[in-house]
């Protein structure tokens, strides 16, 4: 990748960023645009960016700073505080969504690991795309919201167990166990970590002059990232520990403050990147399979949210915006298939098909999503109109 | 009296807290964890769509709560007072950090003489100086008590972030 095709490629990050933005559309659907646009399958005419070794490392760069901002709100204190809705909302979104995703996955793959890492994809909707809804449609002084961030947290902490061996298992049911078994000890000693060596990790840290406080940082980052990597993890499941370590630090939010732009630059263009490998043509194989996995979506995460929100005591049109809320598909699912694309013991067709499936399946979703969300309040009040007294 | 403030926390978004009016209208604030708030309002209680949403930076905001909560309010004998001050006024100035009057003591910084300023006590921990004297250090982190006229601050101020 020259300077050149850098500054093509972030120009039109931030055109098609803004264009979706104007039409009150999440930026990640944009970002897998350019990317499938620029990239070396169809459309041919604009085939102007090749994958190398440059942009696969930009890529894994937004992944550990995706992982490292959500390993950062990982705190057991906040967890807890995330209220009554967490335990039986969480898990009716898990039963409905991962029976239907291990469907789908079962339907393209067959029964075995790719169809379950397809399942946690299909499972998991987007975090990025729904707060962003909740914040522009007004949403957030709704008693529904508090119900739908609470299922957000929960998918997280199951992706977060899903990414412990998505790199590495599929190899056969021992190694498998191996893989679970390594991310398990890596998981239980950064917790440990985070526990003991909070106070002087915080110390450390702390009396660093601020560009050497970011370096020091930036490299306990990468360095979490590559010993998991090293281990035959995934470096998203060292980066979310790295994050985990630091969440409860007094440097937190000083942490979350000076990153925060390189995560949206790296993050952009981690979407890009995987836009790029997108392939279009791909479509005869997976469209049909996207075409029923979004309508299997919709109605999963409708039918879980309404019935996460009736059991958690909502009306029914307050319910039918939980499930609206989270049909949007994002961040996690391409993380997920990124994942999945490194991981050798899946087939080099099956891990193509993976990819096309989840761009394509993403730009659908959080597409849909957010025009869901924008609309559920009236659907609501049409569905459900009020009664007269 | 709203009795009912509700405290809600939003994973990943922040803080919510809300409330009903007695004339029936609910009111909820948002704080985000970067510390910006938002003012949702909405009329009637049960009503779907907010009225009015304001988003508020950290200082507008504590500038808007410190007006709702009446410290801008001025009880008449604060304006009596005022009047017979007149031009004077009371200040509170603290000293920035690494100012070079730090060390230095009252009359080396000859404040008075310099700018008219008068200083009348030293805030800091643990023990506060009240009627400070010429031979009284000025220390990193202290809250000067000054009295003067309005039009000597800027100099004041002036002399104490980059000395004379």
């Amino acid at each position: 990748m020259t300077l050149s095709q850098l500054a093509l490629t972030i120009g039109l990050l931030a055109g098609l960023g803004l264009l979706a933005g104007r039409f009150g559309l999440s930026a990640i659907p944009a970002y897998l645009l350019a990317g499938l646009l620029l990239g070396p399958h169809e459309p041919h005419v604009t085939s102007l960016i090749e994958p190398s070794e440059v942009t696969t490392f930009v890529a894994e760069l937004g992944i550990i700073f995706l992982l490292f901002f959500l390993g950062l709100e990982f705190t057991v204190d906040r967890l807890l505080r995330s209220g009554r809705h967490i335990g039986l909302g969480g898990t009716i979104d898990l039963t409905v969504n991962a029976a239907v995703g291990l469907l789908v996955g079962v339907i393209a793959f067959g029964f075995g690991f790719p169809a379950l890492i397809l399942a946690a994809a299909i499972y998991v909707s987007s975090s990025a795309v729904t707060v962003k809804g909740l914040i522009d449609f007004r949403r957030l002084a709704d008693d529904e919201t508090d119900l739908i961030l609470a299922i957000l947290v929960f998918e997280d902490i199951v992706i977060a167990g899903v990414l412990g061996f998505a790199a590495a298992g599929g190899t056969g049911v021992s190694s498998t166990l191996v893989a679970v078994a390594k991310a398990l000890a890596f998981v239980t000693v950064s917790v440990a970590a985070s526990r003991f060596l909070r106070k002087p990790i915080d110390a450390a840290l702390g009396r660093l002059p601020g560009e050497f406080m970011l370096l020091a940082t930036f490299g306990f980052l990468v360095g979490m990232a590559a010993i998991a990597k090293e281990l035959g993890l995934s470096e998203a499941i060292g980066a979310l520990m790295a994050g985990v370590v630091l969440a409860e630090t007094s440097i937190r939010e000083e942490i979350e403050e000076r990153f925060l732009s390189f995560r949206d630059v790296f993050a952009a263009l981690f979407f890009f990147v995987f836009g790029l490998s997108i392939d279009v043509g791909a479509l005869d194989t997976v469209g049909w399979l996207v075409a029923v996995a979004v309508v299997l979506t919709v109605l999963a995460k409708l039918v879980s949210g309404y019935g996460a929100g009736v059991v958690g005591g909502f009306s029914p049109r307050q319910s039918l915006n939980v499930g609206a809320a989270l049909v949007a598909h994002g961040e996690f699912t391409i993380i997920l298939a990124q994942i999945a694309a490194g991981n050798d013991a899946i087939s080099s067709g099956d891990r193509k098909d993976f990819v096309a499936f989840a761009g394509l399946y993403v730009l659908a979703t959080a597409t849909l999503g957010v025009i869901l969300m924008k609309e559920s309040k009236s659907i609501g009040r049409r569905l459900f109109p009020p009664r007269l007294a | 009296m709203a009795q009912d403030l509700r405290e809600t926390r939003l994973p990943g978004v922040g803080t919510k807290f809300t409330f009903t009016t007695d004339h029936g209208s609910r009111v909820a604030v948002i704080q985000h964890l970067d510390g910006s708030r938002d003012l949702y309002v909405f009329r009637h209680a049960g009503d779907e769509e907010p009225s009015a949403v304001l988003q508020l930076e950290d200082d507008e905001s504590r500038q808007l709560g410190a007006v709702l909560g009446g410290a801008y309010e001025r009880p008449k004998i604060v304006e009596e007072l005022e009047m017979a001050l007149g031009e004077l006024a009371i200040e509170w100035v603290q000293v920035p950090p690494g100012s070079p009057a730090v060390g230095k003591s009252l009359a080396e910084c000859a404040f008075r003489a310099r700018t008219g300023i008068t200083i009348i006590a030293i805030l800091r921990e643990p023990e506060p100086v009240t009627g400070a004297q010429p031979d009284d250090v000025i220390q990193e982190g202290d809250t000067l008590v000054t009295v003067g006229k309005l039009g000597q601050y800027p100099e004041f101020r002036r002399l104490l972030t980059e000395g004379p």
